[in-house]
């Protein structure tokens, strides 16, 4: 029994890291097609509208991959982007400083992942369940602030933060900041005990309980921090739009999750690496400005992202059997 | 209080049917007009679509898998219903049935393959599914909606029917629904199966219960009642466009949750689904009564689903305990 788990858990791995590289090919490929059959792709221009337009699921997704890696998942981030959206708005229309109104949607965003965590580990809800819950209820909140308004007066500072390029160069100011948070990320989940920790909840909770891991805390700093990276997301998107509503980020939870999986994080548990998880991301970015610039009916990019899912899931799964069939021959 | 419990156990919808008709009451008495016919219509024909799809999820839910395609198969069957009798004018009721059934046993058929034939996890393939659906929508329908004049009057006079003056038709199918399938999950070999499904998957498979067909069927069954609900949105909405029931199919898994269909599968019951179905909409009703600013609605929809999850888990934790200290009682 336990040879052949240990048999399987490194078949799933191989069949992983294959996914994990196709992943990055497949970008790679459609760069290269995109490029080819439009004028302006790679120039400086597009290429930082692909960062930017994918600025707050790729925030959100640094966090969450952490998540879906120990085998739970919270779809109640795009609320929280929301709630701490609208607070930022109306505590800033309330005249607190900018500062202070920044400070009170991040405190807001990881109350509410905590809030998550708590009910999940300390009480033993299925977490699906509860942030489908969640869901409704952090936007339920947001909707109750602000009602239909919103709030668009923010200092220029911050909301030309978005925009803005380092000096005379076309990079936006956005992207050494994403770039620098992705590489703490990778090394967070790759070469740290708090990582190899994640892996190993995800792979067996149990395991990981009797190897002296404290499972509940753990998923509790996970769930919290989740809830952390969505209100920065959501300060991002409030300055990105200059616009803080109820309704910002309506559906963007399964945007985050699809771009994870397709990046190869199991929704097992147990598996994903943070690059795979950057270029989901940025391969759903892509493809949507490509069909952008060929002009193609934009909705077409919501058929890809459901293609792609489904690729991703069904691909290692394809390919096995297929090599189980030629082992055998 | 606790003898009692122990020694009668009081089913779980019996429970949850108590606390409908009390929320019932308590609105009526609030607002008087909630309890006449015109708002026991208005709630019977609100809740009808949500119960319909809640209807059809329950036997998934139950077998541990989970399906989120629904409120885009809605979506699409409704789109493609309305498009076919714009262009036929000779359309009746009795096409737009078919045309939704077929719709929805075709994305249902799909996504039982991919999910019992590939043994995919459902969450990610109905995700998928999800957006390939909405995306089919958006692109087939080219930004063009229908209104009330292209659609058929013997489907909006159905809509408009209403029996013994508080039951309107879509409803009462909702209610055959119910009957029918809540006999065929009790009663039924498949039904059975599919508690034995959620309740061990693997055990099932080992058993030899046909569990590549069973979960095959659950997919498609759910997909039917999704294409119903298409027509069903056509009948109350007399309109639509690309993004008809766009993002509901939370609600519907709410709805089931809520009427004790534990998301981690084999146990709930299709009756509860409904009630589940129904306790939401009155609850609405019951706080618009009040008085309470709509714009605080989805707030307590999550409030009080996380309440329904937290005391199913206690139910659920003392009835292990009874069942564990009943059999350290027999032993002894």
């Amino acid at each position: 029994m336990s040879v052949n788990t240990v048999d399987k858990t490194a078949k799933r791995r191989r069949f992983t890291f294959t996914w994990d590289t196709s992943i990055l090919l497949l970008l790679l490929l459609v760069c290269v097609l995109a490029s080819l059959t439009t004028d302006n792709f790679l120039s400086a221009i597009n290429i930082s509208q692909i960062f930017s337009n994918s600025s707050e699921i790729l925030i959100i997704g640094f966090a969450l991959t952490f998540l879906i890696i120990t085998g739970e998942i919270d779809l109640s981030v795009a609320s929280i982007l929301a709630l701490s959206s609208s607070l930022l708005g109306w505590s800033y229309s309330q005249g607190a400083p900018i500062w202070l109104a920044i400070l009170i949607a991040l405190a807001v965003g990881s109350l509410c992942g905590f809030f998550n965590g708590f009910l999940v580990t300390k009480v033993g809800l299925g977490s699906l369940a509860v942030t489908i819950g969640a869901l409704a209820l952090y936007r339920g909140i947001a909707n109750g602030i602000l009602g239909t308004n919103t709030v668009n007066e923010f200092p220029d500072f911050w909301t030309s933060f978005g925009f803005d390029t380092i000096g005379t160069s076309a990079i936006p100011k956005t992207l050494p900041a994403i770039i620098f948070l992705g590489i703490v990320f990778a090394l967070l989940l790759h070469n740290t005990p708090f990582g190899r920790r994640t892996l190993a909840i995800g792979l067996s909770p149990e395991a990981a309980r009797f190897a002296g891991i404290n499972v509940v805390r753990h998923k509790i700093i996970v769930f919290t921090f989740t809830g952390f990276m969505s209100g920065v997301a959501g300060v991002v998107y409030t300055f990105r739009f200059s616009t803080a509503q109820a309704d910002n980020g309506v559906g963007l939870e399964l945007l985050v999750i699809s771009a994870c999986l397709l990046g190869g994080v199991s929704i097992f548990g147990g598996v994903g690496t943070m690059w795979g998880v950057v270029a989901g991301v940025l391969l759903a970015g892509s493809v949507e400005s490509w069909l952008t610039l060929r002009e193609i009916n934009a909705q077409w990019r919501t058929i890809v992202t459901g293609l792609l899912l489904l690729i991703s899931v069904a691909a290692p799964v394809l390919v096995g059997k297929y090599k189980a069939k030629a082992g055998k021959i | 209080m606790a003898t009692i419990f122990k020694s009668r156990q009081i089913s779980r919808e019996t429970s949850l049917g108590i606390i409908l008709i009390f929320s019932v009451g308590l609105t009526g008495f609030i607002n008087p007009r909630f309890l006449t016919g015109d708002g026991t219509r208005d709630l019977l024909t609100s809740t009808a679509t949500v119960a319909l799809l809640a209807i059809g999820i329950a036997p998934i839910i139950i077998m541990r898998h989970i399906d989120l395609s629904i409120a885009s198969t809605v979506g699409l069957s409704a789109w493609v219903i309305a498009d076919f009798c714009a262009k036929n004018p000779g359309f009746t009721w009795v096409q737009c049935f078919i045309i939704g059934g077929v719709i929805g046993i075709m994305v249902g058929a799909l996504n039982g393959l991919l999910v019992a034939g590939l043994r995919l996890p459902s969450l990610v393939v109905t995700l998928g599914t999800l957006y390939i659906v909405r995306g089919g929508v958006y692109v087939v329908s080219n930004s063009v909606d229908y209104n009330a004049q292209e659609m058929p009057p013997s489907l909006l006079n159905l809509g408009q029917k209403v029996f013994f003056s508080v039951l309107p038709f879509p409803f009462l199918l909702v209610i055959i629904a119910t009957i029918v399938t809540a006999w065929c999950m009790k009663y039924t070999k498949p039904g059975r199966d599919c508690y034995a499904i959620g309740s061990n998957p693997h055990a099932a498979d080992l058993v030899g219960l046909k569990v590549f067909r069973r979960t095959f069927l659950a997919f498609v069954f759910s997909g039917f009642m999704s294409g119903i609900g298409g027509v069903f949105y056509l009948m109350r909405f007399a309109q639509v466009d690309s993004t008809a029931f766009y993002g509901q199919e939370l609600a519907v898994v709410a709805a089931c949750v809520i009427g004790g269909v534990t998301i981690l599968g084999g146990s709930g019951t299709v009756t509860g689904a409904l009630i589940g179905a129904l306790l939401v909409q009155t609850i609405q009703g019951g706080l618009a009564a009040l008085g309470v600013d709509a714009f605080w609605k989805s707030a307590i929809n999550g409030f009080l689903l996380i309440v329904a999850i937290f005391a199913d888990r206690r139910l659920a934790a003392r009835s292990e305990r009874a069942l564990l200290a009943q059999r350290i009682r027999e032993r002894e």
